[in-house]
């Protein structure tokens, strides 16, 4: 069986993600005013935010994942600020103890009676927008591929790697096909490397979770990014389906502007701390 | 009457870090509780501790708490509200040592710890004969073996039914009806010789799944649990995970033994 090892800190898996902070990054998101580089860096940020309580405990954030965040606009490299700056792969312990800074955030929550309160959160912050050159996303692929292949190499029993990568597809050194397929050709003994893709996009179509065709897209941007994106594996299907989320059987890891934090609820670490229905 | 008690953490982490707890009271009734905090919540052993703690208690004080769904329902909501004092608790003196909650435990902690919990109680009459109450909320199991048969599985009777999102107690939960809809009571008598196992879910559905192929699971704990041998239990049961034959997981077992 794939896609089912045990994630644990003696045999731990590794997230790298890649940002897209190419010039073209500055439109708005389709339908809304949001800069595409703010949506892409709240969303890096509340993904790494949502790793770390995922995977925290009393002594601290346990290491079931090394994490790397790749920035790819004038150039292609790390894109963390802060106390990690320049770091590629880092345990995630250190990711959640070390973020640039801490914002206060307020946020409306139900109030038991029908109504919403304003509530003060805490936001850590490890990336922030940035939209300047182009967008060497072949580049990106192949520093992902890097870090992936060392990865499989040292941990050859771990969960597959998983690559997420956030743009707004427009790629400008060439066709991002065959190093987006590259990724996906190494393989630990629980399944091959998966390749995700969030497309943020100004075009103001309609927002699409996890399709299984790309029939519905509305660019061809959107239609080689879900090409180049790895089916979803049985259980993380199966948890996006206990989530709301559809997810048929061919579903891809690709979203056009939507949400896509929900997928570190996919990740299996132990008993689901799900609450009685 | 004998008890005896065996808990082995997941391969890979420390005996401080399992998160299973169970508790056994043998002044008057014998009152067993077995309780698995799930691993995604912070403070899950403690809070598995707990409901093991006060669950043993309230069975002891009131023989009616195990036998419908709303006496144990509502002491799910007491071992709550203890939780809220235990927090509190907590929270004040990690701030005294200079370590107050870091941003990525505050979702958790405002939350709350899940568990699975089953409690039994076993009251012998004059006469010998052993009258028991079980109730469970979630995964862990009981079993009632007598000579070479399984007599009695509960609340989950097939290796098939466990998952990993299995019914769990969080700490904050008071819908009381909510509760009762998830709870699960069992009674019946049991006669000298018997003997009852009470396990959180790895060990359950090793259990199940060794009865369904016709083997006798009970000896096999048996042998471990009646001379308290850990070591001889925990070298077993890493033989077992390394077979695949059961999940890596935390692992508690209690023998009430009838003799």
């Amino acid at each position: 069986m794939t896609y089912a090892a045990e994630i644990s800190r003696a045999n731990p898996s590794c997230f790298v993600f890649l940002v897209d902070q190419s010039a073209s990054m500055t439109d708005p998101i389709g339908g809304g005013r949001q800069r595409k580089a703010d949506v892409v860096a709240d969303a890096i940020n509340r993904l790494l935010a949502e790793l770390s309580v995922k995977c925290a405990k009393e002594e601290g954030v346990r290491d079931y994942f090394h994490v790397a965040v790749i920035g790819y606009g004038h150039a292609v490299g790390s894109a963390f600020t802060g106390p990690l700056a320049g770091r590629d792969l880092v345990p995630l312990s250190q990711v959640a103890d070390r973020p640039a800074r801490v914002e206060k955030r307020t946020k409306k929550v139900p109030d038991g009676a029908g109504g919403l309160v304003e509530t003060t959160t805490r936001f850590p912050v490890w990336v922030d927008p940035v939209a300047h050159g182009p967008t060497p996303m072949c580049r990106a692929l192949e520093s992902a591929e890097s870090l992936v292949s060392d990865w499989v190499s040292r941990h050859p029993d771990s969960f597959p790697p998983i690559v997420l990568n956030l743009t707004d597809g427009d790629s400008t050194d060439g066709d991002p096909a065959s190093a987006a397929w590259a990724v996906q050709t190494h393989v630990t003994a629980d399944g091959a490397a998966l390749l995700f893709n969030l497309h943020v996009s100004a075009t103001n179509a309609v927002p699409v979770t996890f399709p299984d065709t790309d029939v519905a897209l509305p660019d061809a941007y959107a239609r080689t990014l879900f090409g180049m994106s790895s089916p979803l594996p049985p259980h993380m299907r199966f948890y996006a389906l206990q989530q709301g989320v559809p997810a048929g059987d061919l579903a891809r890891g690709f979203v056009y502007n939507a949400d896509i934090t929900s997928l570190v609820q996919f990740l299996d670490i132990g008993t689901r701390a799900t609450d009685l229905r | 009457m004998v008890t005896s008690s065996l808990r082995v953490p997941k391969h890979g982490h420390t005996l401080r870090e399992c998160e299973d707890a169970s508790h056994v009271l043998t002044t008057g009734p014998v009152c067993v509780a077995v309780a698995d905090g799930a691993s995604e919540s912070l403070l899950a052993g403690e809070w598995a501790d707990l409901l093991a703690r006060t669950l043993t208690e309230a069975a002891r004080d009131d023989d009616c708490v195990l036998r419908d769904v709303d006496g144990f329902a509502s002491a799910l909501v007491r071992a709550g509200e203890a939780w809220g004092g235990w927090l509190a608790d907590y929270v004040a003196g990690r701030e005294a040592d200079g370590r107050p909650i870091a941003w990525y435990e505050q979702p958790k902690l405002d939350r709350g710890p899940h568990a699975a919990v089953v409690a039994a109680r076993f009251d012998t009459d004059p006469s010998g004969v052993t009258r028991w109450d079980v109730a469970a909320l979630g995964d862990s199991c009981l079993f009632h073996t007598r000579d070479d048969r399984l007599l009695h599985a509960f609340p989950i009777e097939s290796a098939e039914a466990f998952d990993n999102s299995p019914g769990l107690v969080n700490a904050f939960i008071r819908d009381h009806a909510l509760l009762a809809r998830h709870v699960r009571t069992s009674s019946g008598t049991a006669e000298p010789g018997d003997r009852f196992f009470l396990g959180t879910d790895a060990l359950a559905a090793w259990f199940l799944r060794a009865a369904e192929r016709g083997d006798r699971p009970w000896d096999v704990l048996a042998e471990f649990t009646r001379s308290s041998d850990l070591d001889g239990f925990t070298a077993w049961v890493a033989r077992a995970r390394e077979e695949g034959l059961m999940r890596n997981d935390d692992v508690t077992v209690v023998l009430v033994d009838l003799g």
